[in-house]
């Protein structure tokens, strides 16, 4: 099988059921064939693959948001395929997948928050935060990302001391907010939306609203205390 | 050195700087321009001065808009023949040179935008670089990681350089991800071996930042 989708699932914020509910709404709406598979440090189920725990000796408080960078390098992953799809566990899927496996893959392709503001991105890029990209989702092909990821193996703890987010890192080294030569693809404006942010700024901002003409939504960033429960309750719209 | 030549000619070049900032940059360029920036640029003009120090070619990391330390290093050091900042954003690079307009048209100032923790310094093509730079400024320290890093990564291109590094206390700022208590703490986060001075001074936004230079 060619198609993957991929999610990881580490530590406890978010139980099994967020991950049988993913499992099943890609089966719902992917019309074209996949395997699906989830990284994770507590292996039961057999679409399960143990995650790597070669940087766990760099933990400084901060690793906890690179583990699903190991993905990256999907050689070192038991995993037989070509053309990669990662998904967050709090997403909402409202369109067919095949979308995105069918992209032109020149470049590997993440999500742009349009959303945000870019002058408020730009006016932040120093201070490590605001970033105009956001990993929930990323479609690559094999060995697209292998340049990030040995990226970070050489300069690890300088990347784990210096970015609090993954997208951070990526906003800093692989994409450019001023100049379209960025090492990824973003997905196009109204393709992916977030619950507690917005579609596209500035003139659809409108917070905690479903989009069903988008294809995914996204739960990032909510700062909210009851994000998962929210999350939940949005599973049968 | 207790204050900045601001000459009509700064004046003049400070005008067009600030009169062209986008309006979203505005507020950070008046936090670059706050008093304990000044204070702590002054502090190391007056310590170099001291040291009899002689700069000829200076890499400043992480400068900003480098407004107030390159004309006080010129003005104060006649040996200066250039003076590169090395920044990672963007934005910065066309305000510094309208900020330093003069010295960037005489060719003694240049901005480079570069990742001082993960590329080197000096790998292009300006006739400088094959001298190496003799002083390094790091304003910036609590911004990066610590500055052994930044040694280790040049040392085949830096011939023993002067490091003036300045760090602070001060925890509140999300981007401030290296904070140090003493001067003791930032000599070792560098490796200085000979230490020329240090020393501590609570600026007027109440942090304590803290100096070294030394090699």
């Amino acid at each position: 099988m060619n198609n993957i989708i991929l999610c990881v699932k580490w530590g406890d914020k978010y139980g099994r059921e967020y991950v049988e509910k993913l499992k099943q709404q890609c089966e719902e709406n992917c019309s074209v064939p996949f395997n699906f598979y989830c990284l994770t440090d507590n292996p039961t189920e057999p679409y399960d693959i143990p995650i790597p725990t070669t940087w766990d000796s760099h933990e400084n408080g901060k690793f906890w948001a690179y583990r699903k960078l190991y993905m990256f390098k999907e050689s070192q992953l038991d995993i037989t395929g070509k053309n990669f799809l990662y998904l967050d566990l709090d997403v909402i899927i409202h369109q067919d997948l095949k979308y995105f496996f069918e992209l032109t893959m020149d470049k590997p392709w993440i999500v742009r928050g349009w959303w945000n503001d870019i002058e408020v991105c730009k006016k932040n890029f120093s201070k490590f935060k605001s970033t105009p990209i956001n990993s929930s989702i990323i479609r690559w092909n094999s060995n697209q990302l292998i340049e990030s990821y040995n990226h970070i193996e050489k300069n690890i703890d300088t990347i784990f001391f210096t970015y609090p987010t993954i997208d951070n890192y990526l906003n800093h080294f692989f994409y450019d907010m001023y100049e379209d030569k960025s090492f990824f693809n973003v997905f196009p404006v109204g393709d992916v939306y977030s619950w507690y942010k917005g579609n596209v700024f500035p003139d659809d901002m409108e917070a905690k609203k479903i989009r069903k003409g988008c294809k995914v939504c996204l739960f990032n960033n909510s700062g909210e205390t009851n994000d998962v429960e929210e999350l939940k309750s949005l599973w049968n719209i | 050195m207790e204050y900045l030549k601001f000459t009509p000619e700064l004046a003049n070049d400070w005008k067009n700087a600030l009169s062209s900032s986008e309006p979203y940059l505005f507020k950070r360029v008046m936090d670059s321009m706050n008093q304990s920036q000044l204070e702590s640029k002054l502090w190391i003009i007056q310590e170099l001065i001291k040291l009899e120090i002689k700069p000829k070619r200076v890499a400043i990391l992480a400068g900003w808009y480098a407004q107030y330390i390159v004309p006080l290093l010129y003005d104060n050091f006649e040996s200066l023949e250039f003076v590169e900042n090395y920044e990672i954003d963007q934005d910065v690079k066309r305000l510094s040179y309208k900020f330093n307009k003069r010295l960037k048209e005489d060719k003694k100032y240049r901005i480079t935008i570069r990742n001082v923790m993960f590329d080197k310094i000096q790998e292009g093509w300006h006739p400088v670089h094959k001298l190496g730079m003799d002083t390094i400024i790091n304003c910036a320290c609590e911004h990066m990681y610590p500055m052994w890093k930044f040694r280790e990564l040049n040392k085949t291109i830096q011939k023993n350089p002067l490091y003036i590094l300045q760090s602070s206390n001060d925890e509140q700022h999300e981007d401030h991800i290296n904070c140090v208590n003493s001067e003791e703490e930032l000599i070792d986060q560098a490796r200085i071996k000979d230490v020329m001075y240090s020393g501590s001074k609570i600026l007027s936004n109440k942090s304590t930042r803290f100096m070294v230079i030394g090699r």
